[in-house]
């Protein structure tokens, strides 16, 4: 009874095939879970800030705060 | 400012910092790409039984970490020349103001329409006022007005200094004999710091900068009080 003679060649190729994929797959899900969860949700969150920024209220709540050294709060 | 435990870059407040920030996410992402691929490679590597040493004329996968390497830097490099000509843009300032290093402070002149000019020092730790920013606050912050595009002339008087205030995406080398420029718009109203960015001698961390965006009429209103401080 003669054993099934064993694979000789194309152990890299084989090995290559079935890890390469893998490798490239992880690392572009990497790179696309990095973007959808750090990249655009700051995009977004600097356009939500500005969206409704009202400059003049955010200085007058600063101003009162005593935030600033060139302007004091009213009534000071 | 920076805050403890802090890892990322401190919130932009101008929009060239705002850029800046989302290039360097692009960035990072193609960093976590190649990383992610290596790790993989290397631990596919190490675990196995493979050791055929006679690699030879392997042409594809030559042309493909030759190719592949190419591309990303071209996927680096078109945002980052993006930015380098939207920070190099004729910008037309509302304003003009010199910042001149020194051992170890500050100063700073706004000689547009008359000449205003005045020291900038850090406040010594025991001097603070509770709520004060140690090692960060100065006694005369350079008041600028909120959403102007302001222009600031960087020198210095004795050895290297750099004026550096990260929020709102600037870093200028000061060299004695040389003016260089740099520009900014503060996109709101707030106080930002930083602090000297060139090894510059004994007291080099001892230098902040503070940079406060007013209205317009409040900066007015303040550079008309320093004159006649002055």
């Amino acid at each position: 009874m003669s054993l099934p003679k064993p694979a000789m060649r194309g152990l890299l190729a084989k090995r290559l095939r079935f890890h390469l994929p893998i490798a490239f797959g992880l690392s572009i899900i990497a790179a696309v879970a990095f973007k959808f969860t750090v990249t655009e949700p700051r995009k977004q969150a600097y356009a939500d800030f500005y969206k409704h920024y009202d400059s003049m209220k955010e200085f007058s709540a600063m101003r009162e705060a005593g935030v600033f050294e060139s302007v004091r709060p009213t009534g000071k | 400012m920076a805050h403890p435990t802090q890892l990322g870059f401190q919130d932009a407040a101008s929009p060239v910092m705002e850029e800046l920030l989302h290039f360097h996410d692009h960035a990072l992402m193609i960093v976590l790409l190649i990383s992610t691929l290596v790790l993989y490679i290397i631990t596919a590597m190490v675990s196995t039984k493979l050791t055929n040493k006679y690699i030879l004329d392997s042409q594809e996968i030559e042309i493909v970490w030759t190719i592949l390497p190419a591309v990303i830097l071209v996927l680096i490099a078109l945002p980052s020349l993006r930015i380098l000509y939207l920070m190099d843009e004729i910008n037309d300032p509302h304003l003009t103001i010199k910042a001149m290093g020194h051992q170890w402070y500050w100063s700073y002149e706004y000689t547009d329409y008359e000449n205003l000019g005045f020291d900038s020092y850090m406040v010594p730790t025991q001097d603070l006022a509770p709520g004060q920013f140690r090692l960060l606050e100065t006694d005369h912050r350079m008041v600028v007005p909120m959403e102007s595009p302001v222009r600031v002339l960087v020198s210095a008087e004795d050895v290297l200094h750099s004026w550096a205030v990260p929020s709102l995406g600037v870093k200028m080398d000061a060299v004695p004999g040389r003016l260089n420029q740099a520009a900014f718009i503060a996109s709101r109203p707030g106080v930002f710091y930083g602090q000297c960015s060139e090894i510059c001698g004994a007291n080099h961390s001892f230098m902040p900068i503070v940079v406060e965006a007013v209205p317009l009429e409040h900066f007015e209103n303040w550079s008309s009080l320093m004159l006649e401080d002055a």
